[in-house]
């Protein structure tokens, strides 16, 4: 008698896949990283953890005692205070205070971090003064670090929101000078914003800022968060900052915008931390997306391959982006339990990545 | 693949409108139909957006490719047609939905669309629902949606519904793509092509005009 697996769907479906087939996904899937970010393949050894994981039938999966990483986040308290649409996973009643001391009190992490619900530099930056005001009444009612994040979403910047043309829209039109300088007069804009909203929660004594979804708008984003990174290291040499990127390579929108000497356009999370590092973060959110058409063993596989090379190669911690459609994590709006603890412990076991 | 059809096609990957030409005038001399140089082309156009996917090329080179497509196109117009233009392969509305302001991934499946030869009405992010049946109305055989958030995803299955009401479903393959959306979801509101990139967009798209 065939012996099959209860498993899932990239996108969250459950299915049912014999040992055989599991196997066979997690080969594919890490030959695809291999492929893609150009990264050294995992061992038999590896493979077969992965394939015991995934095979593993209990509920609910985690690692060894002992293995546990720290836990920051992104994207502060929305998931609870904000509508998540159908869900219906999220708690309007609760605010952003009791939201950040949920994650601290019940959750146990050990980061978190103060985010407005326009979560992206550019509308923030015309409310920081607010902000600064509650970071200092909400840092005064928590224990772990709580710092300040939010995107910095150079899309914004582009008309119709921003006073810069479209440079997608110009390459169409196959003016691609025009759509470079466009690019590049919005990064600079975008170092500016930075600049001042790091500036003023310098004031009120904030711990750090996450700069969160990084690169989501191109290579162009990338130059100016890791400019603005720079910048705020410079002002506050102990500020706590993390950099968690918005997909596993950087679109080349511009092409040839370049940090540090290097070309940051098809840059995988390995080369990612690099500039990162270099620019003065102290953590690195790196991110593997999730291929819905594909089961979790494919998925968790190629998150595993690629983010393993990325931990060997940086010097800062490596937290890996683990949630809706990252990291090995379904596209769901509430991701499965019988998804996300294996996902950790194949991230943690197979890529030592030091925290989530 | 012969030495004729190989240079147009490294010519093409290469993303240099000059050598896209050269190969073009080359396989136009050595008696090459002007159909299988277009073809050619096409395929390797559809290797330039996988290299653009996975970032071994950037936005530039692929306009490039394109530019050098579109030149190829005016040496060999007029040896396809009388008057020497050539049909797109189709009319595609594009936007990203009402209430959904993420469109950098709906602009690149445009940019690959129009490169494999389809003309496109973009009309950008936050886009009323009923602009995308007036397209349809106004002769769009094609219309692509995109959404990156849960709560504005829904609007696609109202287009569809808008269609049906309008009946005018049959008149548009509609497209649909971005981080929340999923085959199932495709499958679940009746679209008919449900894109995981923007280069597996644009094939499934060919291939229904194929």
């Amino acid at each position: 008698m065939v012996v099959d697996y209860v498993t899932r769907m990239g996108d969250g479906r459950r299915v049912r896949l014999t040992k055989e087939q599991i196997m066979s996904d997690i080969v594919a899937g890490m030959s695809d990283g291999v492929d893609a970010a150009c990264v050294p393949e995992l061992s038999q050894d590896e493979l077969d953890h992965i394939c015991e994981v995934v095979c593993d039938q209990s509920k609910i999966t985690s690692i060894e005692a002992g293995k546990e990483v720290v836990l920051s986040k992104d994207a502060g308290a929305i998931k609870f205070n904000q509508d998540n649409g159908g869900s219906g996973n999220a708690m309007p009643c609760m605010g952003r205070l009791e939201g950040i001391l949920v994650y601290e009190r019940a959750f146990g992490f050990d980061s978190m971090e103060l985010a407005w619900m326009d979560y992206s530099v550019k509308p923030v930056k015309s409310i920081i003064n607010c902000e600064t005001a509650n970071y200092e009444q909400m840092a005064l009612m928590t224990t772990i670090p709580l710092i300040m994040g939010a995107m910095p979403n150079l899309g914004l910047y582009y008309a119709p929101d921003g006073p810069h043309p479209n440079p997608t829209d110009l390459m169409r039109e196959f003016k691609i000078e025009e759509s470079m300088a466009s690019s590049e007069a919005a990064a600079e804009q975008l170092i500016k914003d930075i600049h001042y909203t790091c500036q003023e929660i310098e004031k009120v004594g904030c711990e750090g800022y996450n700069f969160d979804t990084v690169a989501s708008a191109g290579d162009a984003e990338f130059y100016a968060t890791l400019k603005g990174i720079e910048d705020y290291r410079k002002m506050n040499p102990n500020a706590y900052i993390e950099c968690g990127m918005s997909a596993e390579n950087v679109l080349g929108i511009h092409g040839q915008m370049e940090y540090d000497g290097k070309i940051l356009g098809g840059m995988y999370p390995h080369e990612q931390v690099k500039v990162v590092e270099k620019a003065g973060a102290n953590i690195f959110g790196a991110v593997v997306n999730t291929n819905t058409s594909k089961s979790f063993a494919w998925n968790v596989a190629r998150s595993a391959v690629i983010t393993k090379e990325c931990v060997k190669t940086a010097k800062i911690p490596v937290h890996a982006n683990m949630g809706m459609g990252v990291g090995g994590i379904p596209m769901c709006e509430l991701p499965p339990v019988d998804i996300t603890g294996r996902a950790a412990k194949i991230l943690i076991d197979i890529a030592n990545i030091d925290g989530i | 693949m012969d030495a004729n059809e190989k240079a147009l096609y490294d010519a093409m990957v290469a993303c240099k409108v000059p050598g896209i030409i050269d190969a073009v005038n080359a396989a136009d001399a050595a008696g090459m139909a002007p159909t299988a140089i277009i073809d050619t082309m096409a395929g390797a156009m559809s290797e330039v957006g996988v290299l653009f996917e996975r970032g071994r090329i950037f936005l530039p080179h692929v306009l490039s490719a394109a530019a050098g497509m579109n030149k190829a196109m005016e040496i060999l117009g007029p040896k396809l047609s009388k008057d020497g233009s050539v049909a797109a392969r189709g009319l595609v509305v594009m936007g990203t939905v009402e209430g959904d302001v993420h469109d950098i991934g709906k602009s690149i499946c445009s940019t690959m669309l129009q490169c494999a030869g389809f003309e496109i009405h973009d009309l950008g992010r936050d886009v009323p629902l009923g602009k995308f049946i007036e397209e349809v109305k106004g002769g769009c055989n094609f219309c692509g949606m995109s959404a990156l958030m849960t709560t504005t995803m829904t609007g696609m299955k109202t287009v569809i519904e808008m269609m049906k009401t309008e009946g005018i479903r049959d008149k548009a393959k509609v497209m649909i793509g971005g981080a929340p959306v999923t085959q199932a979801y495709c499958d679940k509101i009746g679209a008919d092509i449900y894109g995981e990139s923007a280069s597996e967009t644009t094939e499934k798209a060919k291939a229904v005009t194929e």
